[in-house]
């Protein structure tokens, strides 16, 4: 068990030591590949054996919904430090030195803020250690040291840092809640459930709501979001990935910590309602924008909005859509990946991000081409991706809890959606252009970009056809934590 | 004593809104850190501990010195003197203050038939937490911004005085740290600014939109 604690705490920590010391990328890039597998390989083990490996005094801990948010970490980390050296070979600019320097610190960091984050049992230890996320995350998102890179990193880091105030404002409420049970107040997450029911409702109630306004910025839900967009948007494809992939998720992790306490109080249903209103709405907005982005990684950012969107309007569904949102959070991930690091690629070959001078995107980047095509399929919830299985699971818990306006604006917006991506998509990989390229470029060979990716979007069809015990256990049991049974 | 206090503090909020040299934030920044010192040590002066001493003496420290000396470095080095008009002085802007105390302190009141706070306490709080946002909405210059979100969290550290919402000294000192951390970054990122926006100003930033 101390083992587990020193890959998944000790060992990032050491590595942003390391390779804040270290002059050398390549040491850099062994450091932080040896710390993402080890930590790959300790959630697993927690997940397979549901163990908790931290004394209960340390405010830290694992349950199976803080095993089941590693994996996620954990995948998409490994996925970053496999693609980084990569990345960092072709940004040899002069103007990009400090970056370079501070690339895998920064990573580094970033593994062990979302890793505290995670197994942190203690909303207020919770919120000191997610100011640590969007800490790490300001060099990386500044990489190209550009005009826009610079405004992205103001915004994101003014914005999230204001929306973390509403989120104390949250805590403090859900305090003040639980000094009504006549007990110690507490602010241990088990602690709050165990004395949910004495809660005043009232404070719960003030609680959620701050608590979901303020960790929609980091979630990226609307209307919250234009920070995260233009962050996701102009930072490197790693990183964007990152951003996407793991970060949200983890913030995700977050409101449901919240939503768990309030599920056990009789304002369960009121939080199940505001989720559902706050998915909606992002569900909403991201329908808006994807039909008028002109930029592909502005419209891959706004693809998060959505997706992040579904989950939340799903988790306010509870039952079997709420499984699904837990496996979407999941396999988004996955799919997250291939499209950033497939859009990375593009930008960077073909100089361009405006969707309307990407054409013919098979013939200039084959292998990039055809993995961002794969990526684009997934990720609008085509068979047998891992989405149209958790979008399944969504519907059919929608249908069971009877939800049938949910349903409706739930379909609707996924079909417009999907028109919407397609167009833009088809459009980049199809349409010849209308003057011929020059031709002294040699032709796009396979890359472990692509192989990273397609793993990626392979891994979710297994997942999702044979539903594996080792892990589809724990989200049962995550489901009976808030509640709900198959 | 603690309403005394929390009086005072609404007064810096009252000259927030009549003063706009940048100057005289950094001002209203050091004297609400020795206030929301003092609140937290009058209102634990009962049963004071080594704790209590420690989180007063790292709000003094990073509150009325660290933070306040960096934002004066920020206006040296960014050479801000010489236009620290951030905006013509509006005598709305005053008003909209007067207005949020006001609604603060009631808000503050019907709170304490719900619940038991500290109604003088509270209502600066809130007040102060809604006045930084104001400030951040009215002032142009992106450094009267950090100015406000640091008013914020001024009011949100006597919120947890007003709600008595005691947290581990531990996480206090860890919020601290952060507060400082984002400070600073927030400084770093204004010093690359001043190349891209040379004026400072908010509005500038419209690089990015849909």
């Amino acid at each position: 068990m101390m083992l587990t604690i020193l890959l998944l705490v000790v060992l990032p920590l050491l590595a942003v030591g390391f390779t804040a010391w270290s002059r050398s990328l390549e040491k850099s890039h062994l450091a932080t590949l040896i710390t993402a597998t080890a930590h790959l390989a300790a959630t697993f083990y927690l997940l397979l054996t549901q163990r908790n490996p931290f004394a209960a005094n340390l405010w830290l801990g694992i349950d199976p919904l803080g095993s089941f948010f590693l994996i996620i970490l954990s995948h998409t980390f490994l996925a970053v430090a496999l693609y980084s050296p990569g990345f960092l070979h072709r940004m040899q600019k002069p103007e990009y030195n400090a970056s370079r320097r501070l690339y895998y610190p920064a990573l580094n960091s970033y593994l062990l803020a979302n890793t505290l984050v995670i197994v942190t049992q203690h909303f207020g230890l919770l919120w000191v250690v997610l100011e640590l996320t969007t800490f790490s995350l300001a060099p990386l998102i500044y990489f190209y040291r550009s005009k826009e890179s610079l405004e992205a990193v103001w915004k994101y880091l003014f914005l999230v840092s204001l929306g973390l105030v509403f989120l104390l404002i949250g805590i403090l409420a859900l305090g003040l809640a639980a000094k009504g049970t006549g007990e110690q107040a507490s602010l241990l997450f088990a602690d709050l459930v165990r004395v949910a029911v004495r809660l005043d409702p009232l404070w719960v109630k003030v609680g959620f709501v701050f608590a979901l306004v303020g960790i929609s910025a980091k979630i990226g839900l609307a209307p919250m979001h234009p920070a995260d967009i233009d962050a996701t948007s102009n930072a490197p494809g790693p990183v964007a990935a990152l951003m996407a992939g793991s970060l949200r998720s983890t913030a995700m992790l977050v409101l449901l910590r919240f939503y768990e306490v309030a599920s056990h109080t009789s304002v369960g249903e009121f939080s199940q309602r505001l989720l559902m209103i706050a998915g909606a709405f992002s569900l909403l907005v991201a329908t808006v924008y994807i039909w008028r982005s002109r930029d592909y990684k502005r419209l891959l950012a706004y693809s998060s909005v959505e997706h992040l969107g579904i989950i939340t309007l799903s988790t306010g569904v509870g039952g079997a859509a709420m499984l699904g949102a837990l496996l979407h959070t999941l396999f988004n991930s996955f799919g997250k990946i291939a499209l950033f690091f497939m859009a990375g690629r593009i930008n960077r070959d073909l100089q361009t991000r405006e969707i309307e001078s990407v054409q013919d995107l098979m013939q200039r980047l084959p292998w990039s081409g055809f993995v961002f095509g794969v990526a684009f399929f997934y990720v609008v919830g085509t068979p047998p991706s891992g989405f149209f299985f958790s979008e399944l699971l969504m519907l059919q818990g929608m249908v069971h809890a009877r939800a049938w306006l949910v349903l409706g604006v739930f379909l609707v917006l996924l079909m417009i959606i999907f028109i919407g991506m397609s167009r833009a998509v088809l459009r980049m990989m199809q349409n010849p252009r209308r003057s011929a390229p020059p031709t002294s470029e040699p032709p796009e060979r396979f890359h472990l970009a692509h192989a990273v990716s397609l793993y990626a979007l392979a891994v979710s069809v297994p997942i999702a056809i044979f539903q594996p015990d080792f892990l589809f256990g724990p989200l049962r049991s995550i489901l009976a934590e808030f509640g709900f049974s198959l | 004593m603690t309403n005394a206090l929390s009086i005072l503090f609404c007064l810096t909020l009252m000259y927030l809104a009549v003063t706009t040299r940048l100057r005289s934030y950094v001002l209203i920044l050091v004297f609400q850190g020795i206030l929301v010192a003092g609140v937290y040590t009058v209102s634990f002066f009962e049963n004071f501990s080594a704790t209590h001493l420690v989180i007063a003496g790292a709000v003094l420290l990073l509150r009325t010195i660290l933070i306040p000396a960096y934002i004066v470095k920020i206006i040296r080095d960014l050479d801000m003197e010489h236009r620290d008009r951030t905006h013509r002085y509006h005598p709305g802007f005053l008003v909209q203050i007067s207005g949020v105390i006001i609604a603060a302190l009631l808000l503050s009141y019907q709170f304490s038939r719900m619940a038991s706070v500290l109604v003088i306490p509270l209502g600066t709080a809130l007040a102060g937490i809604f006045s930084g946002g104001l400030l951040i909405i009215r002032r142009r210059l992106l450094l009267a911004h950090v100015i406000g979100f640091l008013i914020i969290e001024n009011g949100l550290f006597l919120l947890g005085v007003g709600v008595k919402a005691e947290m581990p000294w531990v996480i206090e000192l860890g919020a601290f740290l952060d507060l400082f951390v984002l400070v600073f970054l927030m400084g770093i990122a204004m010093n690359h600014l001043k190349s891209h926006f040379p004026e400072g100003a908010g509005e500038d930033l419209t690089t990015l939109r849909d």
